[in-house]
């Protein structure tokens, strides 16, 4: 009696689980989805994700909740290691962690508890554009001035290892062969560009999609210059400013170039799932999010709160990905080398 | 000129629109429970609101987010001040006199004090925040790092009026803060330093949960070991509010004072409440010619800090405002809600319409403004009411004030192990209770540490060593130094006229022999980890390893001399503060008995929360713990365990989706 009974649980079990493995539809129904970010509430990660997260519902069968939970520390490492290791790889658990952490794992970077290779991805509803502005007063108002400087020309860093300014920075530096001195501890972009406005430092190289907001008045004034870029694409506002990887002297440096920054740029706002989730949810999750991205609601949102999107589709970050670990170790060592001594 | 005062009325027009003025209406609800709850601190309430303002047109959401967080302060203080456990983490400087007068019974003058001074606070930060906008950007762009190096500095020096009666321990206190603040990721080099290998440590240890343990732990032990309500004296009615008031009025320049003294410092990014509340305190105490009532309950020390961390606001907001900088957590998170809403910070807020949104930036300073006067109009009637609460039998608040002690240090990062913090520095600020050691200047360490430290290496990246010479290093420093002299300069005079002064300390020296009793043991247990942390730091390199050696070396010598004290037993034994106005009577083996077991309650909370998640061990605490320990009957019980739960599970479970882990218990079932 006992046994037979215990099969009978089971077997209903078994079903049970089949039955909800089987149609992504009905799974959803009633659940919660939580996006895991890694940055806290009210930064630039926290913005785009509560977009999405307000939007995405509707894109899922079953229209499950949505919401967004903050797990800061470590540079969202913490939260990288935590959809990783600890989220349930059920569908349930979106992960939003700076993307510049699967190029820190190719590098060694310490306290990396995850393989880059297992997770899904689901996409980037933006690519960065990665400029340098520099204020007038600084006399870097072209990139042959600067090329020129006698000095090194000081630019804002944040912390070694952040994928702009710092690693942008130090790749141009490298790669360009420009004179720069990176003063880095600054807390923030919005501290840096304060910095440069009182004269403290020239300027600094990161997102224009933040540059252009954050500095609009001075840009249009021309008290701020954007001189470079260094984009895959030209940047449509942009089309004058000439692109770093042009500038570079070797095939080594147009490499780092490309890796460090253009790929870093497509992939640094990379939304994941926990490896191991069912495929036909990340099918239903990886359609929603697209279908998102494009949602006129959503874009209304976004538009209202100054966010660009330009999404980035899955197979491209599993590409540039994969591209990462597939780097010549000369280059890995070239790269370690520059951006974390 | 006459556009200003358009945008000025225009932006007064705005607030009383009904919806905003509505919304409004709930952020001061809001945050007047957020301010009167402790744990639960302003930030987090913010940041759980933030998916709500999505919905809201721009005046709407920051008339909601600015009316909560202006109040937070004030109401906050309330709690510090009846029940010396910080309602806010920008409040704990309220506790140290207003939390001694309520217990010397003059809760009520405390109270009046407290709100006046909060109200004239909040007031200077609107003013000031007009007034500041035409020549704010050229002020700020002055500064560079090297003056916030110096201003760190000169923050660090006031940890002398801090230390009280032993300033050797308060400089030691202070070290150590500073030593604490070195605790993660170095920013310059990204070394780790004192991580041991745990990436929540990365960002250095929270002053969040620091402060809550430090204040709200030990309050809540001695709480249970008195047995008693919080109010040890019967409080017949809450006389003194308006003796409290017109002490506002009698210190009006100390309150002036204060208020722009928040106001200013918080200008600085990275300054917020959390150091101005106890610049102001320090200065309370530097600027008044009789300081032997501060810690005992000298209004004085209500009133400073009372206008401080209200004034603040207004600080942080004018860098935030004209230049998109967070001043600090508040503000990184109203940052968002700038996102959120389209609206760029910047010069742009400081233009009049139809240019600029000179208009919303008066809205703020309208609210700020309106809502104090609301909420300490309000606090003003229900006063009584409110202290009543100092009066419900310790058993049944105790419960309460641990699980809003864990709810807060989870929920303003979510992050279990800031409970473990939590833990570790109640258990800390106890003991340095205990053993008199003073416990503010370690806070005071802990924040401007990272700044000083910070600013210190991007003044000299970016100006070599020429940044001494700026003119304003040099009027700050010159500043500091009239700071440190001039009591030590007037002090001398004084003893100079009167040569007699009657001692307030009296030195009492044991007949022979060394001394070793817990002083010895916890100077030592310092001393130990102060000597490990230089060991460490020796593989740090020059860069990271500068601010671990320049304050561990002097702190370790400076404690040193602190074990030669203790172990020769000598002992400044100030009057008693409390003695004989104590109404309550415990024996030392009832007290001792006390205190392991509300010991015992404390970490068993957290046990079953880690054990079985928030979930299952709030209702099964709070059962055991009114049962077992309060002896209340089951009636009593039930309600409370069933409302708290209720409470907690609807607000923060369903409404506001706080990710609470699962027990232990259960992931490991359910894992394997």
């Amino acid at each position: 009696m006992g046994k037979k009974l215990i099969l009978l649980a089971l077997a209903l079990m078994v079903s049970f689980e089949t039955a909800s493995a089987a149609s992504a539809d009905d799974f959803y129904k009633g659940k919660t989805i939580r996006i895991v970010v890694g940055f806290s509430a009210g930064g630039g990660f926290d913005t785009y994700a509560r977009a999405i997260a307000r939007h995405i519902s509707k894109h899922i069968p079953g229209q499950p909740a949505v919401v967004v939970e903050n797990m800061t520390g470590a540079g969202s490492l913490i939260a990288a290691n935590h959809v990783y290791k600890v989220a349930k790889p059920d569908g349930l658990t979106i992960g939003h962690f700076i993307g510049g952490l699967f190029l820190g794992q190719v590098l060694g970077q310490k306290g990396i508890e995850f393989d880059a290779r297992r997770f899904e991805y689901l996409g980037a509803p933006i690519t960065d554009h990665v400029v340098c502005a520099m204020t007038k007063a600084s006399g870097i108002t072209s990139v042959e001035n600067w090329m020129a400087s006698k000095t090194p020309v000081k630019m804002g860093g944040i912390a070694p290892g952040t994928s702009t300014p710092d690693n942008a920075t130090r790749i141009l530096k490298a790669a360009v062969g420009l004179p720069i001195q990176l003063v880095t501890g600054y807390k923030g972009t919005a501290e840096v560009r304060l910095a440069a406005e009182s004269g403290e430092i020239a300027g600094g190289c990161w997102g224009w999609d933040s540059v252009s907001v954050t500095w609009r008045k001075a840009l249009d004034s021309g008290d701020a210059v954007v001189v470079l870029q260094a984009n895959r694409r030209t940047h449509p506002d942009l089309p004058q400013v000439p692109q770093a990887i042009k500038l570079a002297k070797t095939d080594e440096g147009r490499k780092m170039i490309d890796v460090g920054i253009h790929s870093d740029s497509d992939i640094v706002r990379t939304y994941t799932l926990p490896p191991g989730t069912p495929k036909d949810r990340v099918q239903v999750l990886r359609k929603a999010f697209e279908d998102t991205l494009k949602d006129p609601d959503f874009l209304a949102d976004a538009n209202k709160s100054k966010l660009n999107v330009d999404p980035v589709p899955a197979d491209a970050i599993e590409k540039d990905i994969s591209a990462l670990f597939k780097l010549d170790p000369a280059i890995v060592g070239k790269l370690k080398d520059i951006l974390y001594n | 000129m006459l556009e200003m005062f358009s945008a000025l009325f225009t932006g007064l027009l705005q607030v009383f629109n009904w919806s905003t003025f509505s919304l409004m209406m709930i952020g001061i609800a809001v945050g007047f429970v957020v301010g009167i709850l402790p744990g639960l601190g302003g930030p987090t309430a913010m940041a759980l609101m933030l998916p709500f303002i999505f919905k809201m047109s721009a005046v709407e959401a920051f008339a909601f987010l600015l009316g909560m967080t202006a109040v937070t302060a004030t109401t906050g203080d309330i709690t510090s001040v009846l029940f010396g456990v910080p309602g806010e983490p920008t409040t704990a400087s309220t506790i140290v006199d207003g939390h001694a007068m309520a217990r010397n019974g003059e809760a009520g003058r405390a109270l009046g004090a407290v709100l006046m001074s909060s109200l004239v606070g909040a007031i200077f930060a609107g003013v000031a925040l007009a007034v500041a906008i035409p020549v704010v950007r050229p002020v700020v762009l002055s500064f560079g790092s090297p003056e916030f190096f110096m201003l760190s500095l000169l923050g660090i020096t006031f940890v002398a009026s801090l230390s009280g009666e032993d300033q050797l321990k308060g400089i030691v206190a202070g070290g150590i803060g500073l030593m604490l603040a070195t605790i993660g990721l170095d920013p310059i080099s990204g070394i780790q330093r004192y991580t041991f290998g745990q990436l929540f440590l990365w960002d250095g240890i929270g002053l969040v949960p620091i402060t809550i343990g430090f204040y709200a732990i030990p309050e809540t032990i001695e709480l249970a070991v008195l047995g008693t309500s919080i109010s040890q004296q019967k409080v017949e009615k809450l006389g003194g509010v308006m003796e409290g008031v017109k002490d506002t009025f009698r210190h009006w320049w100390l309150v002036i004072r204060c208020s722009a003294l928040g106001t200013f410092t918080a200008i600085i990014p990275g300054m917020g409440a959390a150091t101005t509340q106890w610049l102001a305190y320090a200065h309370a105490v530097q600027s008044s010619p009789d300081k032997e009532r501060f810690g005992k309950g000298d209004v004085r020390g209500v009133l400073g800090p009372g206008a401080a961390n209200n004034s603040t606001l207004g600080g942080s907001l004018i860098t935030t405002i004209a230049f998109g900088v967070p001043a600090s957590v508040v503000m990184a998170i109203l940052l968002g809600a700038f996102i959120i809403q389209g609206i760029v910070p910047g010069p742009d807020m400081l233009i009049p319409p139809p240019k600029g949104k000179l208009d919303l930036t008066f809205s703020f300073v309208w609210v700020i403004i309106i809502s104090n006067i609301i909420t300490v109009a309000v606090c003003f009637l229900f006063l009584n009411t409110l202290a009543k609460v100092t009066q419900v039998r310790g058993s049944l608040i105790i419960p309460l004030i641990l699980l809003l002690i864990y709810l807060g240090a989870f929920a303003e990062k979510n992050a279990f192990e800031d409970m473990i913090i939590v833990l570790l520095f109640g258990g800390l600020g106890w003991v340095m209770e205990k053993l008199q050691w003073p416990r503010p200047p370690v806070l005071l360490g802990l924040v401007l540490g990272p700044l000083a430290e910070n600013r210190l290496f991007l003044a000299s990246d970016n100006y070599g060593l020429s940044w001494i010479w700026r003119p304003g290093v040099l009027i700050i420093f010159a500043v500091t130094l009239v700071g440190i002299l001039y009591p030590l300069i007037k002090k001398k005079r004084e003893e100079k006229t009167s040569p007699t002064a009657a001692p307030t300390t009296v030195e009492i020296t044991p007949e022979s022999g060394l001394q070793f009793g817990w002083p010895v043991i916890f100077t030592a247990s310092v001393i130990i980890l102060l000597a490990l942390a230089l060991w460490q730091s020796r593989n740090f390199g020059v860069r990271a390893g500068l601010f671990p050696w320049v304050i561990g070396t002097p702190t370790l010598v400076l404690a040193l001399f602190q074990l030669a004290k203790d172990l020769k037993g000598h002992k400044k034994i100030s009057e008693p503060a409390f003695e004989g106005e104590m109404a309550v009577e415990v024996s030392s083996a009832v007290a001792s008995r006390r205190t392991w077991t509300i010991l015992g309650w404390t970490v068993g909370f957290f046990v079953a929360i880690w054990l079985l998640g928030f979930s299952y061990a709030v209702p099964l605490t709070m059962v055991l713990y009114l049962k077992l320990a309060g002896r209340e009957k089951w009636p009593i019980t039930a309600v409370m365990a069933f409302g708290t739960w209720g409470f907690f599970y609807l607000l923060f479970e369903r409404m506001l989706s706080v990710p609470f882990p699962d027990g232990l218990i259960f992931t490991l079932f359910k894992g394997q």
